[in-house]
């Protein structure tokens, strides 16, 4: 089962639908939620959401209480949230994406996706990850083909993965083989 | 049968009727047996209210709206302390006389009113920019990616709302066009946009966001091209989609919601309208509360995400937005539903009309643009005055 920690956000429903074609999800809103399913979770994700991550204790608190246990999967502001957890800076940008269609592009060769491989992205984001960002064991594996920022992170040894973009959103191409992979990782 | 005649004798013996638009032409109900004025309370037994059965009667419906308030109280939404006309948040009727009506609808008023077109706006410009520019902020900041700030023009002046909707009709046809008359009040909408329409367990909406006026030099490819050529109303659009996406999937069967129509242009007497046409299929345990309260208030004419940027609107606004925004339209016997969004829309109430608009603030708006936006949605409705 995965258990998807929602942020009242209005793109949260679209990753459940998503995650859904690969296995048994339940959501339930951070501020509420359910011990016995966070203990019976395979993988957690942190979805998308108004704010930045220090409005969201709660949710770091299950990331450090879960790290390197679980797998556990950010999707935009859930993505900064787990970098704000290893001790990132999240930033107001000078462009903002909103309802924005990228390129963006592999560019770690420690990643599960071939180097230089490129997708067409949905993005929703006001913040971004300041740079450079050091954390062990954690790779910037796609970047924003126009403004380089980070895109998408891998840790692959604790299972932890990330995305800035949207890869439910309808300006995703193949968003679910995006999915598929972390998920079968 | 002769149905202007008809429209004439029901207007004239003051009884209350709903009109409302449909593919052909207009239905009108009357005779009603029952009318529920919503509060927070009995809206759930109202919604609750279970009669599977069969449809054997075009008037085995329930019609009316949900105002603003309403559909934020339902979500679990507090809207704080506002100036208020202390209009009802909701009323629903059932009809035992429905009336078929065309397209042209024939009408003029016995005794012409002498009506009052001077309008006051409750925001200026001025304070409407520094809203705008808080907003701005919250958007910089990720709180809100699109927000939509409403402004209301008022008059106090004695209208015919069935004269005001004929000519509304003729200038405007359009496809969620509806009139309410009841004692004390009326409701006059030409509202584009569909909401909900579900039909046993498929359901589809139809967001708008984008609207270009038409003129000489543009036509429909025309319009297409501008909408596609231009990023601001591309990306609003983008991000209506996907949140009509998301409000359908926490009702809808997974994989079942598509989008059957992207992104195009619908051609309406004076706008082109950028459109979208999301469906999908009910999971088999979904009620139409549950409907009601994943869809509403539309999120078109919010902003997004919805929680979050009602928090914020409410925050905001000192004035009750009444039916503004809130939806009109009908549950039938069998769960059936249709709703609209209620925009463009004049709400007379005690002799005072008033109109609300609402323009988007997304990161690369400006102020003076949507203000004067703002404006030239109301001008249509603000012209029947004349």
């Amino acid at each position: 089962m995965i258990y998807v920690i929602d942020h009242k956000d209005s793109f949260t429903h679209n990753v459940v639908h998503q995650f859904s074609l690969f296995d048994k999800v339940e959501c339930d809103n951070y501020n509420n939620l359910d011990q016995l399913k966070l203990k019976k979770a395979s993988a957690i994700v942190f979805s998308p959401g108004p704010g930045e991550p220090k409005n969201y204790p709660i949710t770091s608190r299950i990331y450090n209480l879960f790290k390197g246990k679980k797998k556990i999967i950010g999707i935009c502001l859930g993505f900064q949230q787990i970098l704000f957890c290893e001790g990132g800076k999240i930033i107001e940008q000078k462009k903002i994406y909103h309802g924005f269609q990228s390129n963006v592009k592999v560019t770690n060769n420690k990643s599960l996706f071939k180097i230089n491989q490129k997708f067409k992205v949905g993005r929703y984001h006001s913040l971004k990850l300041k740079e450079p960002f050091k954390s062990n064991n954690f790779e910037i594996t796609m970047r924003c083909l126009e403004s380089k920022i980070a895109m998408s992170f891998e840790n692959n040894k604790d299972k932890i993965y990330g995305f800035q973009f949207h890869p439910e959103s309808f300006l995703t191409v193949n968003g679910n083989v995006l999915i598929e992979k972390i998920l079968s990782a | 049968m002769n149905t202007s005649n008809n429209l004439k004798e029901i207007n004239a013996s003051g009884k209350p009727y709903v009109i409302y638009k449909t593919s052909k032409g207009f239905d009108l109900f009357t005779n009603f047996s029952k009318k529920i004025i919503l509060n927070k309370k009995n809206i759930y037994k109202f919604l609750n209210h279970k009669k599977k059965i069969k449809n054997k009667k075009s008037t085995d419906l329930f019609i009316g709206f949900f105002g603003y308030e309403l559909l934020n109280n339902l979500i679990g939404i507090k809207v704080p302390k506002q100036k208020n006309i202390n209009f009802p948040k909701g009323i629903f009727y059932k009809p035992e006389k429905r009336i078929k009506l065309m397209n042209n609808l024939k009408y003029k008023a016995d005794n012409t009113y002498k009506l009052n077109n001077k309008f006051k706006l409750n925001i200026n410009k001025n304070s409407y920019t520094k809203i705008f520019n808080r907003f701005k902020k919250k958007i910089k900041t990720g709180k809100t990616y699109q927000i939509k700030i409403c402004t209301k023009y008022k008059t106090k002046s004695k209208i015919d709302p069935l004269d005001f909707f004929c000519r509304l009709s003729k200038s405007n046809l359009a496809p969620e066009a509806f009139m309410v008359r009841d004692k004390n009040f009326s409701i006059i909408s030409c509202s584009p946009e569909n909401l909900i329409s579900r039909k046993g367990p498929f359901i589809t909406t139809k967001p708008i966001a984008g609207t270009v006026k038409k003129n000489k030099s543009i036509d429909k490819i025309k319009a297409l091209n501008y909408f596609r050529k231009n990023l601001k109303e591309t990306k609003e659009h983008n991000m209506i989609v996907d949140m009509e996406r998301n409000d359908l999937s926490r009702i809808c069967k997974v994989g079942s919601v598509k989008l059957s129509r992207t992104k195009i242009v619908e051609e309406y007497k004076d706008l082109f309208h950028y459109v979208s046409l999301i469906k999908g299929t009910l999971k088999k345990d979904v009620r139409n509360i549950d409907i009601i309260k994943a869809m509403m208030p539309g999120g078109s004419v919010i902003g997004c995400p919805k929680i979050s940027t009602l928090n914020l609107l409410n925050k905001q606004e000192k004035e009750n937005r009444n039916i503004y925004t809130g939806s009109f339209g009908y549950i039938k016997f069998n769960g059936d539903m249709r709703f609209n969004i209620i925009i463009r829309s004049i709400l007379n109430f005690k002799n005072i009309s008033e109109i609300s608009v609402a323009s988007g603030v997304v990161i690369d708006s400006n102020a003076n643009h949507e203000f004067s936006e703002n404006y030239i949605k109301a001008k249509a409705l603000i012209d029947l005055f004349k």
